[in-house]
């Protein structure tokens, strides 16, 4: 049986994400010991811990038939298709095919793995196209260093929409002016701005021109491995010492009409200031910060989906226009690889 | 649910009366511009609540507090 390929257009490889790249995936609280599936990036996949606690990821795809593997039984650092028992090892390999000892499938590696590690609450996937050894490294923002001077909270929401959707409002930082108006920490400055792009060497940043430190006032898109978007948003004077609050965001395809949202809730502080803030983010401040980050939910998930193909852009959607612009060009390199067989 | 919207991923436990008195009086001290340990610890000894060990709130009482309640 052969099936037929469809032909892939740079949109399409947007739309299911781009390779090569770390992606959170899930909170680190969704994988135990038990296989779950989940989709992401394209792509139905099994993950499950070790006794090591390690997390490994396949294909959810039996390579004998292509049943769930997730509706089979883990054995340490191998999974045994429910279905007919062949088991499959982390790397992709299969070890034993339980029915027809000795045949071809055995020692081959047909199964996709994938490269994960555990980073700031979040499961991470290297997006590679092919089994590889090893990965380039996962590289975070100083906010999300663990030995750093941060202190940070993972925020996790699965939101209706394709993830561009998610980009595109955290580009997008005149929208806090409005939509944000009635929130804790954003009914400050001007509602009007002039903005400009300024390059940094691993991305850059979308910033109001003449108004720092006020709301919502600038947005960073980087690339180090994985593509993640920061921004900063003043507290108001109960949120007490430390400065701005720092929001680092990063989105993940589950499906063309769904996106993982992920915001790690950042500040700088230490001792007593640090615990206070801890403390208070636990019993009130989540719940505003949710509140919040709901009125974009209800916003994005409210746009059609072929909204971005009737738009009248201004000023201030230079960022927008910047980072669509951008991995376009990324995927588009994607397909020349893939057509030239190098992905 | 058709998808995964949970507002409280922090909290590990309801809040009790006892935290969210707290919390009030740590915000209303916050907003009147204290922002310091030795200020704080002054007006939670004047307008409560107490601490939960010790009679009055001293710095290190304090310390010693909110670390615990910071990851309960």
């Amino acid at each position: 049986m052969t099936t037929q390929q469809p032909i892939l257009t740079a949109d399409a490889i947007l739309e299911r994400g781009l390779k090569n790249l770390w992606y959170p995936i899930c909170p680190s609280h969704m994988v135990g010991r038990e296989p779950v599936s989940l989709r992401r990036l394209g792509k139905k996949l099994v993950f499950w811990r070790d006794h090591d606690n390690q997390v490994h990821a396949l294909d959810d795809h039996c390579p004998h038939r292509g049943a769930p593997l997730s509706k089979g039984i883990v054995m340490g650092d191998r999974i045994a298709c429910g279905y007919h028992g062949v088991q499959v090892r982390c790397d992709g390999t299969v070890t034993r095919v339980p029915g027809s000892p000795g045949c071809k499938l055995e020692g081959s590696r047909p199964t996709q793995a994938y490269h994960i590690v555990e980073r700031n609450d979040a499961i991470w996937l290297y997006n590679a196209t092919g089994n590889i050894d090893t990965p380039p490294p996962l590289v975070l923002p100083d906010e999300l260093d663990a030995d750093g001077e941060f202190s940070s909270f993972l925020c996790y929401t699965e939101w209706k929409g394709d993830y561009r959707y998610v980009l595109d409002n955290v580009m997008d930082p005149m929208h806090g002016t409005y939509l944000h108006k009635q929130s804790h920490s954003m009914a400050e400055g001007d509602n009007t701005a002039a903005f400009r792009i300024r390059d940094t060497d691993r991305g850059f940043i979308f910033e109001k021109e003449g108004q720092r430190d006020v709301n919502f006032d600038w947005t960073e898109w980087a690339d180090t491995g994985t593509h993640w978007m920061r921004l900063e948003i003043p507290y108001p004077k109960t949120g007490g010492p430390g400065g701005n609050f720092v929001i680092v965001g990063s989105y993940t395809p589950i499906s063309p009409t769904l996106a993982a949202v992920f915001h790690w809730r950042c500040r700088k502080l230490d001792g007593w200031q640090r615990d206070t803030w801890r403390f208070l983010y636990r019993n009130r401040l989540e719940a505003r910060h949710w509140a919040v980050l709901e009125q974009d939910r209800v916003m994005l998930e409210d746009m059609e989906a072929d909204a971005n193909q009737n738009e009248h852009l201004y000023q201030h959607d230079m960022g927008i226009v910047r980072l669509r612009r951008h991995l376009k060009n990324l995927a588009k390199a994607e397909l020349e690889r893939m057509q030239q067989g190098k992905a | 649910m058709d998808r995964y919207l949970e507002p409280h991923q922090a909290r590990r436990h309801e809040p009790t009366q006892y935290e969210s008195l707290l919390g009030d009086a740590i915000e209303r001290a916050y907003a009147a511009g204290t922002h310091d340990l030795a200020g704080l610890v002054a007006y939670l000894n004047r307008t409560g609540p107490g601490p939960q060990d010790g009679e009055v709130w001293t710095e290190e009482i304090y310390k010693a507090q909110i670390a615990k309640l910071a990851e309960e």
